[in-house]
């Protein structure tokens, strides 16, 4: 598994020298903290924008530190999952038509170390991210909204990062063995497949990694239906994250060469 | 001692389209052999097999007498027909990268590293990015990577195709200098590559193996007597010359692309008196009569049917 | 009225204004982008995050 410590810092140097290191995490810091400035300033918002009906401004309700927190992680379920599939749907793809794959895989690397830096390295940076970006998120929500409890951040942020965990390893799964844009395609879509299931039967699907997003609010609003509630959606995540990740070492063995 | 390598039975279909069908052969420490064919031979194909990329749909590759294995990877270099380097990396980095992948020690990859691109001539390019690299600049780099870490056997696909005729020279000399220190196989489809560096030839159609052996060994057993006959564009001397082809002391006949004909005999001395006094006695306008035998071009333009 | 705080709304400017500088940097290095140039520097400058965005995911051929 030396080999996969090597591939790892390839990776790594790879998004520092593409910017990935830099420019997603402050994507995902400003989307962070865009949420509570724009949920406090609100009302000076609307009245620069000019006509407002009277009596509207005095209307408008300070939304609380936890709705304000989750609504930032909400961001990262939309624009985050959008960056983070679109830089990983060439982890594999990239490697196989660029033909760098055949370079490399010549040599005693094996498809699943090869998997398993590129999987981690997908993690390094979602990791990364979504820690700044929910640490400033908090901040921001802090200052100027009001107290919110740090285990709280830290569970709800841990929650959604295992689903963009996810989605990032479907991608990584397609991207093995598709082109890199249907891999980001179909891995945003299976994404957006299990979560409408989760909405339509939300109770027979409880354990479904889709619960996530669901319970990563409950865990800021510190009204967990259940205790445990997240036991069986984490397991399923882990599950489907090591499924995703044994089909892509797999696929990768059997795909590393371009397609004529 | 088992030969290096011992290739038998290989087969190879993608999605039923047989690629490479029934190729076997040995192949000696220390030799040289050149994959000789046209495009669409399965050259590629095979290397790729021999390389550990793509597993045969059926027969065997024995390496020192054994099955390939992981261990093989580490003693093989392998070098595609247009190798992709990752251009945001270093010339010096790729080579860093390529021989800890090949399980050395830093101390090790650093020298083994630096030691290669001078050899290859890139120690001025070492520190720039490979996506400025001339396409001359990446075949060496390839050559580099695929020579780093000392490899016993050494694959190469069309190395020298893609070049310009300066770049051709430079991997050529440098193919014959490597070639003395290690095992090569490498597939070109110009038989003068093949004939510049390399002992042995196995000529490649169609999936398989149409003819096999030493240069000289070829060489001997095509050495059959040929003339050459080309006669000015009038009908009476056409005629003479087309009925060639039905004449008992006359082996093989075929017209080349310039009008002439080659005709392969049994017996030099007979043949060569009986046409030119069949020429003297009609008039036959003559242009060109050669004695001489079959090159090793005509050999592989007959074995691969072309 | 609340009076805006300017100490906290820097700093989203100034990440904001970073954005824009890694993509203007990593648009300079590039050797090919998809489009031509120049309209990716306006997108950078003229679309504040989204620009930048845009230009990241789609404007860089890797």
């Amino acid at each position: 598994m030396r080999s996969a410590w090597f591939f790892y810092r390839k990776e790594m140097l790879e998004m520092t020298r593409s910017y990935k290191l830099l420019w997603i995490p402050v994507v995902f810091i400003i989307l962070g903290i865009m949420q509570p400035i724009s949920a406090y300033y609100m009302p000076e918002i609307l009245k620069m924008s000019g006509d407002v009906p009277p009596g509207m401004l005095e209307l408008y309700k300070l939304p609380g530190a936890a709705e304000t927190m989750a609504k930032s992680l909400g961001q990262y379920g939309m624009v985050g999952l959008l960056v983070l599939a679109l830089s990983a749907m060439n982890s594999f793809a990239g490697e196989r038509e660029g033909g760098t794959a055949e370079l490399v895989l010549a040599r005693p690397l094996t498809p699943l170390a090869a998997a398993s830096a590129k999987w981690l390295a997908q993690l390094t940076l979602l990791a990364l991210s979504l820690g700044l970006g929910a640490a400033c998120a908090a901040y921001y929500t802090v200052r100027l909204i009001g107290g919110l409890s740090w285990s709280a951040v830290l569970e709800a942020s841990a929650l959604y990062g295992l689903w963009l965990l996810c989605v990032v390893s479907f991608t990584l799964l397609f991207s093995a063995c598709l082109r890199a844009p249907a891999a980001a395609f179909l891995s945003l879509a299976a994404a957006a497949g299990l979560a409408l299931l989760h909405t339509l039967l939300p109770r027979p699907l409880r354990w479904s990694p889709a619960a996530l997003p669901q319970l990563s609010v409950e865990a800021l609003m510190q009204q967990g239906a259940t205790a445990y509630a997240w036991v069986f959606p984490v397991l399923s995540g882990i599950a489907l994250i090591v499924l995703c990740f044994l089909g892509a070492s797999l696929l990768f063995g059997r795909n590393k060469l371009p397609r004529f | 001692m088992p030969p290096l390598l011992q290739v038998s039975g290989l087969h190879k279909v993608f999605h039923g389209q047989t690629s490479v069908d029934g190729i076997s052969f040995d192949m000696e420490q220390g030799r040289c052999v050149a994959l000789l064919g046209p495009n669409g031979a399965g050259k590629t194909t095979t290397l790729r097999m021999l390389a550990g990329l793509l597993s045969p749909s059926r027969g065997s590759i024995l390496f020192d007498g054994k099955p390939i294995g992981k261990d093989y990877r580490k003693q093989i270099g392998y070098l595609p027909q247009s190798p992709s380097f990752y251009n945001w990396m270093t010339g010096e980095e790729y080579m860093h990268f390529a021989s800890r992948l090949s399980g050395m020690g830093r101390k090790e990859a650093a020298g083994r590293a630096a030691a290669m691109l001078e050899r290859m001539g890139l120690e001025d390019a070492a520190k720039r990015r490979i996506g400025g690299y001339s396409g001359g600049m990446k075949q060496r780099l390839g050559l580099a990577q695929a020579l780093v870490h000392a490899p016993r056997l050494l694959l190469l696909d069309e190395p020298v195709s893609a070049l310009d005729p300066i770049g051709r020279r430079e991997i050529m000399d440098l193919l014959r200098e490597f070639g003395r220190e290690t095992s090569v196989i490498f597939s070109t489809h110009v038989l003068h590559d093949a004939e510049e560096v390399c002992d042995d030839i196995i000529m490649m159609n169609r999936g398989r193996i149409a003819e096999h052996g030493t240069l000289s060994s070829l060489r001997v057993k095509y050495n059959r007597p040929v003339i050459t006959l080309r006669v000015e564009e009038r009908k009476a001397a056409l005629q003479w010359l087309e009925s060639f082809s039905t004449r008992s002391f006359i082996l093989e006949s075929r017209r080349d692309v310039d009008g002439s004909m080659l005709l392969k005999v049994e017996d030099m001395e007979s043949a060569r008196s009986v046409i030119l006094r069949e020429a003297a006695e009609r008039g036959i306008p003559l242009l060109r009569f050669e004695a001489g035998s079959l090159s090793l071009e005509d050999v592989f333009m007959e074995a691969v049917g072309g | 009225m609340k009076t805006l705080d300017l100490s906290l709304l820097w700093p989203l400017f100034a990440l904001q204004g970073l954005l824009a500088v890694i993509g203007l940097v990593s648009l300079a290095r590039a050797r090919s982008v998809r489009g031509p140039k120049w309209m990716w520097v306006i997108i950078i400058l003229l679309g504040n995050l989204l620009g930048s965005l845009v230009y990241f995911t789609i404007g860089r051929k890797e």
